[in-house]
């Protein structure tokens, strides 16, 4: 199907295809799956576009998407969708609206006609809009008593500055305005916001380039608009650090966030590096923390180091981990020490050579569906790359030197100043120390 | 920070996907990891079945071929997929929770984390341990334990197959069984169960299991009872690991770019040198008595949100009512043109509500469920949801909508040509329940089904007096215990 092979080189140039159409950037992929296609798009809307006034406005507008067009309402959506076993749905993330669609060969110019119908003309109607509201806060009254999803918030607010499009809103502020939205505020912002401008689509399996390129015309001819991503004047960086804390009632596990900015795009010559040494630290179960923290010192079930959200603008950096209140202290100091030694040493050429070979192996092993393959096309060209870094990324990964990752990691992170967050029921500081293991 | 909007409809769309085992609860190895991709094999590979001296072929279905080995009963399942350049193999032994007695609940799984501390011949002091080996190849590998099974898998581009096969048939009988790893990991496996303590609805949902099933072993949590997971000896562990870690009670699966007869014999070569357990593998022949009135139960802890689960047992997942059952579960929650959709979301009474089948060797445990809007209250969404269960015991369903549910089924069929990973795990669940041939046959017996079928499943198994209710109830944090 792909790029495990020797041949990768020619697959990518033989079986792709990148056009502008109707505006919209189009890449295709044709693959050896029989009828199946799956379609992955996005376009920028997401909550970093907010308005001064409502920051929940994009996620509402996102929630409307499906919930009927000028010519069909949302039961005749759902129902084309359903007689022919479809799915599409919207999500609504920092920089982007995003779409996912998976349908068989047949009925893709009915999805790609549904698609655009839904971006371009929702209905936008006030008894939707009023259950759409309703179910956003239920969804975040939920989130808020969720370990995880806590620590995240308080990470990012942490971690960046107010108006970085990274920074995140508590909980009870996109309630707050959740409550507040009007109709005519989604109406404004779809008007400013929606349109092919930047928005990509990309269109993987059992696809013919010129008939998939063909649909998209129809379906988006005529549709003008749309916004760039928002991109900070300068990047994050953590001036010192700061602990938070955010306490949950009766939650046996407290979620665990040590991390910063890293204050670099994924294109960065950097990134790489820190990626791959950070992988190192805290990817899968041969990484350290994993490796020490959870296998040998039973302190976790859960602990991973990362890099993230840094597609567009500056990243995180982050170790997330759960701790039963009674371990929190020794497991939070077990992590301390791994990564103060990861910082302080760096990583050994053994432990990048094993690295590498597996990074590469498990990119490709990932490229061998089609939701694997669309993602990776997808998220490269959010990168700034294009199709063919599906062949590059192997050799990138394979020229880095010891050197190199080890002057990334020193040079962008710096485990004096990052920010602890602890998330859940949180014992009394000094409580712990008598806890087993 | 992201995917605000599937908050809100994570649950909704896992039912509008018709995942039948849309809630088995397998507590595994490592969070986040597996659950890749969504690829399936082309059901109807027309091949050659090999002769392989030592096999015998069972028999060929959907492009899936059945062997034995015949020195000691494994039982291997090949399935060829040339779409892409690897490889997923799993091995899924016929132990699960199920066997598990009071004290040793939680040992099936406990068991499963040990299985990646090492055995004789691959090992962390050798550099080669499963887990050295599969990251270094770049596998996308996990395990998992349920109720009637348990499973270790990777996936592997197809040079790497060899290695991982001799990782995993040495440690079928020649596993590093030490206390010190016992220590060690029972904190971690104590965290996984902190962790799913976090939820209230996974609490709840224990809880109704709970109160469900008193005689058979569905009743406790495949994790265990925390006092298990902290106490279980080790020489339970290993008396558990040499009465259900043999070739005859296990079975082996492999999808992808393979070639049969040099498959067979690389199984042949890792796992033929083991014999036959030298004992029977125990059955579990607890029968759970009538169910003759409703139970309740409620979960009171801090949180935002309330949820209704009604339960009920149903035949097991082999049971000829299945399909009509799985019809009656998607016309109830598939989609925005569902019925509790309709009846629960759009209202405004709930956040999202499905319905949903546990599929068990034994008796298995339907669904239907809501998380409530906010404002709503328990007695009112428990009253809608029964009602939509009422409507289709006394009126039925329509023709338009089961034939909206057989063109989902279609469809499905062909998604699942697209990964090897997932079809590994849906062969699987159904190597749980008893019958392999299910995952070929399960989608075509639901073409069969019929209105009348849907009207009477639920009249026959959607009974007051066999049910087990459940509430969360969240209490702002100084009332719990009040």
């Amino acid at each position: 199907m792909l790029l495990v092979s020797a041949a990768a080189a020619a697959n990518v140039a033989d079986h792709s295809s990148r056009s502008q159409v109707a505006g919209v950037d189009v890449v295709t992929y044709r693959t050896d799956v029989k009828d199946v296609v799956v379609i992955l798009g996005s376009l920028p809307a997401g909550d970093a576009m907010a308005e001064p006034g409502n920051i929940a406005v994009p996620t509402l507008t996102g929630m409307m998407l499906d919930r009927g067009t000028a010519s069909l309402d949302k039961f005749a959506i759902a129902e084309k969708l359903d007689n022919v076993g479809a799915e599409i749905a919207f999500s609504v993330g920092t920089q982007s609206v995003e779409v996912r669609a998976k349908c068989l060969k047949k009925d893709l110019p009915l999805i790609v006609g549904l698609i655009a119908a839904e971006l371009r003309t929702p209905a936008l109607l006030a008894p939707e809009f009023n259950k759409a509201k309703q179910q956003f806060i239920g969804a975040l009254e939920a989130s808020a008593q969720n370990t995880e999803a806590r620590a995240q918030e308080a990470f990012g607010i942490a971690a960046f500055p107010a108006g970085h499009p990274n920074r995140p809103h508590t909980t009870a502020e996109f309630e707050a305005a959740a409550k507040s939205a009007t109709l005519d505020e989604l109406k404004a912002f779809h008007a400013k916001y929606y349109g092919p401008a930047h928005m990509t689509l990309v269109v993987v399996g059992d696809v013919v380039a010129s008939e998939t390129e063909a649909e998209v015309r129809k379906a988006f001819a005529g549709w003008a608009g749309g916004q760039d991503y928002v991109r900070p004047a300068s990047p994050a960086s953590l001036a010192a650090a700061r602990e938070v804390t955010v306490p949950l009632a009766d939650k046996p596990s407290v979620s665990v966030i040590i991390g910063q900015p890293t204050g670099m795009r994924y294109k960065d010559p950097d990134a790489l590096p820190l990626r791959v040494g950070t992988a190192i630290l805290g990817s899968g179960f041969t990484g350290r923390l994993m490796g020490i923290v959870r296998d040998r010192e039973g302190l976790t079930y859960s602990i991973s180091a990362g890099v993230s959200e840094d597609s567009i603008v500056d990243g995180l950096w982050d170790i997330s981990a759960s701790f039963a209140p009674a371990l929190l202290e020794k497991g939070i100091a077990s992590t301390r020490r791994e990564l103060e030694r990861w910082w302080r040493d760096g990583v050994t050429d053994e432990e990048l050579a094993a690295r590498k070979q597996g990074m590469v192996g498990s990119y490709r092993v990932g490229l061998s569906t089609t939701a694997g393959l669309a993602t990776a096309i997808l998220t490269d060209l959010q990168r700034g790359y294009d199709v063919s870094r599906l062949e590059e990324f192997p050799d990138a990964v394979n020229a880095l030197t010891r050197d190199q990752v080890n002057s990334a990691i020193k040079k962008h992170l710096n485990p004096s100043r990052m920010a602890l967050i602890e998330a859940g029921s949180i014992p009394p500081a000094g409580s712990t120390t008598q806890a087993k293991p | 920070m992201r995917d605000r909007v599937e908050l809100a409809q994570a649950r909704e769309s896992r039912v509008a996907r018709g995942i039948r085992f849309w809630r088995m609860r397998a507590a595994c190895l490592c969070a986040g990891a597996a659950a890749m991709g969504a690829l399936v094999p082309a059901a109807s590979t027309a091949q050659q079945t090999p002769a392989v001296a030592g096999f015998t072929h069972v028999k060929s279905l959907g492009g899936i071929d059945e062997y034995t080995l015949d020195s000691n009963g494994l039982t291997v399942l090949l399935v060829p997929d040339h779409s892409a350049p690897v490889v997923t193999f799993q091995v899924t032994y016929r132990v699960g929770s199920r066997n598990e007695v009071t004290g040793t609940t939680g040992a099936t799984h406990i068991l499963e984390h040990m299985m990646f501390k090492g055995s004789e011949n691959f090992n962390d002091p050798k550099g080669n341990s499963v887990k050295q080996f599969l990251e270094r190849v770049g596998g996308q590998f996990n395990a998992s334990t349920s109720f009637d099974r348990t499973n270790y898998f990777a996936t592997v581009g197809r040079e790497s197959l060899e290695g991982y096969v001799a990782i995993e048939a040495d440690r079928m009988r020649r596993l590093w069984l030490h206390e010190a790893d016992r220590q060690s990991e029972m904190t971690v496996v104590r965290n996984e169960y902190e962790r799913g303590k976090n939820d209230p609805d996974n609490v709840l949902m224990e809880e109704v299991t709970a109160a469900a099933y008193v005689a058979l072993p569905y009743h406790h949590p495949t994790i265990g009872w925390k006092s298990d997971i902290e106490h279980v000896p080790m020489s339970k562990l290993r008396d558990f690991y040499d009465t259900f870690y043999w070739p005859n009670n296990a079975t082996v699966t492999v999808i992808g770019d393979i070639e049969p007869a040099a498959t067979l014999n690389l199984v042949k070569k890792y796992y033929g040198v083991y014999p036959h357990s030298p004992a029977p593998i125990p059955a579990m022949y607890t029968e759970e008595p009538a169910q003759s009135g409703e139970r309740r139960v409620t979960v009171k802890r801090p949180g935002e949100l309330g949820t209704v689960i009604i339960a009920h047992k149903v035949p097991n997942g082999r049971d000829a009512d299945q399909p009509a059952l799985d019809m009656l579960d998607a016309i109830l929650s598939s989609g925005k043109n569902a019925r509790l959709y309709r009846a629960l979301v759009d209202q405004g009474l709930a956040l999202n509500a499905g319905a949903g089948t546990d599929l068990h060797r034994d008796l298995s445990l339907h669904t239907v469920y809501a998380v409530l809007a906010p404002g709503a209250a328990h007695a009112q969404v428990e009253k809608a949801l029964l009602a939509e269960i009422a409507k289709i015991k006394a009126d039925g369903v329509t023709a338009a909508e089961v034939e909206r549910v057989k063109q989902q089924y279609i469809a499905a069929d062909a998604y699942k040509r697209d990964g090897t990973s997932a079809v590994a795990g849906e062969i699987n669940d159904w190597i749980a329940v008893g019958d392999w041939t299910l995952y070929v046959t399960f989608s075509q017996k639901v073409q069969q089904v019929t209105a009348a079928d849907v009207q009477r499943v639920a009249k026959t198994y959607l009974n007051e007096d066999q049910s087990t209710v459940g509430w969360f109830i969240p209490v702002p944090p100084a009332e719990k215990g009040s």
